[in-house]
């Protein structure tokens, strides 16, 4: 008789073996493809208006918040502006990929009780359509750059180191919303307040230089604070970012990664008879 | 079969020809017992969990859903499994299948398993029927081009013409279960896992279901079956398991077991259930 080409035992507590876990993941890739395709296509972003809307939305947003900007702060200039815009085109993706990742493991719940894959595939995939999501907004903001006669310059190329660790956070992030929203189903109503509170904190509506001495704690607590502020320096102001605030956003983005998917995976055998 | 195999590490799969032989093992299940913690609420919420703190309310119930089960399925055998809701039998395909794992004992599994749990198509409903075909067969380890190639053969077992374009959200319950088991059983696994998907069909889906069944019967593939329709599995099982309360409690010939069920259903108890529980 042949060897069984699979065995089921009792697991132990924490994580599954991680080799045949990313095997199985791998192997998986294009329904990661397909899945963020189709949930595209199925919000209409395949067609022209659906793409218009995708540039749309975030030029009326960030129109709005430079009224709000200029109301507020007083007048303004070129510069701001594009600061605005870019930050906030890197914010959302991080908000997106939290948005669609909150709810990817409980709207996945026929999928998980029917077939066996590697639960991680949803919350990634969350984060992929996000990030789709994104590269149009980044097209608009190079249209504003360009229209505003701001100087290029080769330190702009930082960006894409940049882009990554936002990348890996928002995955972090996605992936550990994700598993607590199996637990505590109200997570999900709490997130828009959590994306608002973490957009005041941020370094979009003002410059990370104009914060005030006495809040700087905030700066600490925020791990998009040192990605949004070297995005700006990059790809606004076309300077090299401070280094120690490349390694603090990483090691953010690294720490959040560690422990989210630690608990994601010791927790995911468990979904099943959760949801 | 070398194509087949080219995916190393995915569970289901699917084999155009089977290489068993009859009688040869498909499933061991050794000492199996599932216990798990369940939530009470139908959405556990942070809100719930706040509020009950101090106040020492449970917010979780430990379920006992499988107990010490034995079964051996071979190739070649159609086994029925029946018993009163909550007998633990949609737990012990789950845990064949890989879904969940088991608290005590072992299984092997000698084959590429297809479940259709439940109706696992059309996990999305906002999505059309295709995608979600493409989707549940990506995610159970198959490949684009596999897919592929049974999409047809799919859209035409299912009979659902033009619809299969549609969102899934305005399927009828009919044509969701024929989408699910058109999956399940075009893609030829070697073995199949059906729970409860054949009741929803209409009577013509049905039979065409059952002769599909038989087919892959004497084509040597396992089949397990869990289902409440007794005549259905009187007519096409070669094996009954009874459960009851997570344990296995008469596995037989379908005509004795079914009998025996029945006369305990009747009854409310039976000798074979009174010497455990």
């Amino acid at each position: 008789m042949s060897a069984p080409l699979r065995v089921y035992e009792p697991f132990k507590a924490g994580l599954p073996p991680l080799i045949p876990y990313w095997k199985s993941l791998f192997s998986r890739r294009t329904f990661i493809s397909e899945y963020s395709r189709s949930e595209l296509r199925e919000q209409h972003f395949d067609s022209v208006f659906g793409q218009l809307w995708l540039v749309l939305n975030p030029l009326l947003l960030s129109g709005v918040y430079f009224l709000l900007i200029v109301i507020i702060g007083g007048a303004s200039d070129g510069a701001r502006y594009a600061h605005l815009t870019a930050t906030l085109f890197l914010f959302y993706l991080v908000a997106n990929s939290l948005t669609g990742g909150v709810k990817s493991i409980t709207a996945g719940q026929r999928l998980i009780l029917n077939t066996a894959f590697p639960r991680i595939m949803l919350p990634i995939s969350a984060v992929v359509i996000a990030v789709f999501k994104f590269f149009p907004t980044l097209i608009i903001f190079f249209i504003i750059r360009i229209v505003l006669g701001l100087p290029f310059s080769w330190q702009m190329l930082w960006a894409i180191p940049i882009f990554f660790i936002t990348l890996l956070l928002a995955l972090a992030l996605a992936i550990t919303i994700s598993c607590i929203n199996v637990y505590f189903r109200d997570i999900s109503s709490f997130l828009p307040y959590l994306t608002r509170t973490l957009l005041y904190l941020s370094p979009i509506l003002y410059e990370a230089s104009a914060l005030k001495p006495q809040l700087k704690a905030l700066e600490a607590l925020n791990p998009l604070f040192p990605i949004l502020d070297s995005w700006s320096q990059a790809l606004v102001h076309g300077i090299a970012p401070q280094s120690s605030s490349l390694l603090t956003g990483l090691a953010w983005a690294f720490g959040v990664f560690l422990i989210g998917t630690y608990f994601f995976l010791s927790r995911e055998r468990e979904f099943a008879v959760r949801l | 079969m070398a194509l087949t195999f080219s995916y190393q590490g995915s569970v289901n799969l699917p084999s155009a020809s089977n290489s068993h032989k009859t009688n040869e093992i498909a499933v061991s299940v050794r000492g199996l017992g599932l216990t798990y913690t369940t939530v009470i609420d139908r959405r556990p919420t942070f809100k719930a969990r706040v509020k009950s703190l101090g106040r020492g309310l449970k917010q979780t119930r430990i379920i006992r859903a499988l107990d010490d089960v034995n079964i051996d399925i071979e190739y070649g055998q159609v086994l029925g499994v029946i018993g009163v809701n909550g007998a633990g039998k949609s737990s012990m395909m789950r845990v064949i299948a890989g879904i969940i794992p088991p608290s005590q004992g072992r299984i092997e599994v000698f084959g590429s398993v297809s479940t259709l749990l439940a109706l696992g198509v059309g996990f999305n409903p906002s999505m059309s029927g295709r995608d979600n075909v493409f989707l549940g067969g990506l995610a159970a380890g198959m490949s684009r081009q596999e897919i592929e190639s049974h999409f047809q053969e799919i859209a035409d077992f299912s009979e659902l013409g033009e619809a299969i374009d549609a969102p899934m959200r305005t399927y009828s319950s009919g044509m969701f279960s024929r989408l699910a088991f058109s999956v399940a059983a075009t893609v030829r696994p070697d073995i199949l896992i059906v729970d409860e998907a054949l009741s929803t069909g209409d009577a013509k889906f049905k039979q065409k279901s059952l002769n599909r069944i038989k087919e892959l019967r004497s084509d040597d593939r396992a089949l397990i079956l869990v289902s409440h329709a007794m005549a259905t599995l009187r007519d096409v099982c070669n094996d009954i398991a009874w459960l009851h309360k997570g344990k296995l409690v008469q596995r037989g010939a379908p005509d004795a077991t079914i009998d025996a069920y029945q006369e305990f259903l009747q009854l409310g108890k039976s000798a074979a259930i009174d010497e455990d529980v």
